[in-house]
């Protein structure tokens, strides 16, 4: 289903800039550049929810903005049902719903026209859009502000909105960034309730995040991002199976801890 | 690119401040303030001119007739004072006993016969803008010399028909080949550049930091940029958006300032907008419009890269401040006095569109030049747009 290969990508770094003594110690940072992401790989398959974890700056955003395309790799292959993202981006574009908690809406258009304007960027004809929009206001329960502009809505509203903009073109793979950060418990619940309802139509999802008990209840796959590669690429139960007591924060330690081992001995 | 192009519209219609910039300010804002100060100005002068100066006169009695019409002058008021010296007398009029003293020569004579110079002083205060007083008194003075004139000449055997052919022996008839429409042009058509070229500006700066920098900011351009559109399109739609708002600034302004200078200048007796208004043809508006299509265009590319590489609507402020600076620089050299359309400033962007602007207005435009301005300034959009449309393409630009 979504196959992803050796990954890497560095962002150069503009002369002048100074280093702090952390930056210094991280092995990514050369005189030029900053190698973010060095090797990932991983796979999900239909019907698969898989969760990213990963310390802050571990590489984990620059990954899934390469699979949305946003940003290109260096080297490394992402396929998608088969299709090249890097070779044929818009194509793959097609299939990929992305979210994240940051992303914003336009404030001064209603969820309706929010979601309508990238429904039409994705080429939908004005009767399929029309249906498409009702049918998720009905799945989200979204019909009492449909007509509300984004400015005068709750963050609630928002993250419905978001989601329903996301997935309007009907996605082959939905990639969410840690959708659940600064989100409360209600709007938390929304974002995990629809990556459920993704699992049981056989999408799959690629998400980011940092709360292990939503990897506990969702995922089946589980990759750990550390230092710009993927260190742990499993099944959940793999996952679970690092640590003695099924602890999954003692799991991702011993992750994070083997590769800082490794690197050591190296 | 349409669909970018109707949704950015659509977002900034309904923005309160967008419509405030380009709507309301022009169409009621600026006219408003306009009009206030011209009618102060106006007072100020109607004020001037009904003023009433008291004056003291000296040696009344060695010119009658003068000391007459004075007396009978609507805008002078005699006043009695025993003052005889300059130095009081300039000492009295800083005490605002009176304005002004006129000292007639003890020893002139209103004869014929006398053919000496005479030598009279008037004192009064002219630190002012408008020396009505200067005016007036002249004017009076002008009057009665005439008539001493004709007199003394008379008296020296010379008759009323020859008195032309002395006092001015060549009569000058002055035949302008410049048309009405050239010397307005020339008058205000440098004000009108010097409105429109800044309005085009303000009208897209707004715009562009608000679906630029606006939208990093928003957290939407991500969302944007994997949207299975290419990244041109998405620069083009924004690009357009800007050059609508930037020309239709523009025009609402010129349409507004036409209309209530029509207004004002009906009510106020001054004719000089119906009078513009009639001598520029459809064509020649046509044309002023076709110059500032390309240059808005090379405002709209500017504003919209420098937009998409800020990271928030501040950053995107600071930078286009000092670009409004360097926009001005070459408008104020187009607006000195005495500079021309030549090829070399025809080869300046901006002030070249400003001169040429002046010349359409006075109806003096080759067309060879404004093809040529025309054209440079077209390649000059068109290289801007295609910088602006690789900077959208950069990763380091849009993901700072």
């Amino acid at each position: 289903m979504i196959k992803i290969d050796a990954l890497a990508k560095s962002f150069a770094i503009s002369r002048g800039q100074k280093l702090s003594d952390s930056e210094k110690q991280d092995v990514r940072y050369s005189k030029e550049a900053f190698h973010s992401v060095r090797n990932v790989s991983f796979d999900c398959g239909s019907g698969e929810v898989l969760g990213l974890l990963g310390p802050n700056g571990a590489g984990k955003t620059t990954t899934l903005r390469i699979l949305s395309t946003a940003l290109q790799p260096d080297s490394g292959s992402v396929l998608i049902e088969g299709v090249d993202v890097l070779k044929h981006p818009v194509q793959a574009r097609k299939k990929i719903g992305f979210l994240s908690s940051s992303t914003g809406l336009y404030g001064r258009l209603t969820a309706y026209e929010n979601i309508a304007y990238f429904g039409r960027l994705h080429g939908m004809s004005e009767a399929a859009l029309k249906q498409r929009i009702d049918e998720l206001f009905t799945l989200l329960n979204m019909h009492d502000f449909a007509n509300r502009k984004a400015d005068a809505m709750s963050t609630g509203m928002k993250q419905k909105t978001a989601i329903a903009r996301a997935v309007v073109h009907s996605p082959k793979v939905v990639i969410l960034d840690e959708p659940t950060t600064g989100l409360d418990i209600m709007t938390t619940q929304t974002v995990l309730d629809f990556i459920r309802s993704l699992k049981q139509q056989g999408t799959p999802v690629i998400f980011s995040t940092h709360h292990l008990d939503e990897v506990a209840s969702l995922c089946d796959r589980v990759v750990v991002i550390d230092k710009g590669i993927s260190a742990f690429s499993d099944n959940f139960d793999a996952f679970k199976a690092l640590s003695a007591d099924g602890d999954l924060r003692q799991s991702f330690m011993t992750v994070i801890n083997a590769t800082a081992n490794n690197r050591e001995h190296n | 690119m349409w669909q970018v192009y109707f949704k950015e519209l659509t977002e900034l219609v309904r923005d309160k401040k967008t419509m405030f910039f380009v709507i309301l300010l022009p169409i009621l804002v600026f006219p408003v303030l306009f009009g206030i100060m011209g009618l102060v100005v106006a007072n100020v002068a109607k004020q001037a001119e009904a003023e009433e100066h008291r004056y003291v006169i000296i040696n009344a009695d060695k010119a009658p007739e003068l000391a007459e019409a004075l007396f009978y002058h609507k805008n002078f008021k005699k006043v009695e004072s025993d003052l005889t010296d300059p130095d009081a007398l300039k000492q009295a009029i800083r005490d605002d006993q009176f304005d002004l003293a006129i000292l007639i020569d003890g020893d002139f004579s209103a004869d014929a016969g006398n053919l000496s110079q005479s030598q009279w002083t008037v004192i009064y205060n002219m630190s002012s803008q408008l020396d009505m007083i200067d005016k007036y008194f002249n004017e009076l003075l002008r009057d009665y010399s005439k008539k001493l004139q004709l007199a003394k000449l008379e008296s020296l055997g010379v008759s009323a028909e020859k008195v032309d052919a002395l006092l001015q022996p060549v009569k000058l008839e002055k035949v302008n080949t410049a048309e009405s429409r050239e010397d307005l042009g020339e008058k205000i058509g440098g004000l009108i550049a010097y409105i429109l070229i800044p309005l085009c500006l303000a009208g897209c700066s707004y715009p562009a930091i608000d679906i630029g920098a606006g939208e990093k900011e928003r957290g939407t351009l991500e969302t944007l940029l994997i949207c299975p559109i290419s990244r041109t399109s998405i620069v083009l739609g924004k690009f357009l958006t800007v050059l609508t708002t930037g020309l239709a600034t523009a025009l609402i302004t010129v349409t507004s300032f036409g209309g209530w200078g029509y207004v004002i200048g009906s009510l106020m007796g001054v004719d000089i907008v119906a009078k513009t208004m009639s001598t520029l043809g459809m064509a020649d508006l046509l044309l002023i419009l076709m110059m500032l299509i390309p240059l808005s265009a090379i405002f709209a590319s500017l504003l919209l890269s420098l937009s998409i590489y800020a990271r928030s609507f501040k950053e995107a402020q600071n930078y286009i401040g000092p670009l409004s600076m360097i926009v001005f620089m070459p408008l104020i050299v187009a607006l000195m006095p005495g500079v021309e359309l030549t090829w070399s400033m025809a080869m300046l962007p901006v002030a070249n569109v400003a001169l040429a602007i002046k010349e359409l207005i006075k109806g003096t435009m080759e067309p060879g030049m404004l093809m040529a301005i025309f054209g440079s300034t077209v390649v000059i959009a068109a290289a801007l747009l295609a910088f602006c449309v690789s900077w959208f393409q950069k990763e380091k630009v849009l993901f700072r």
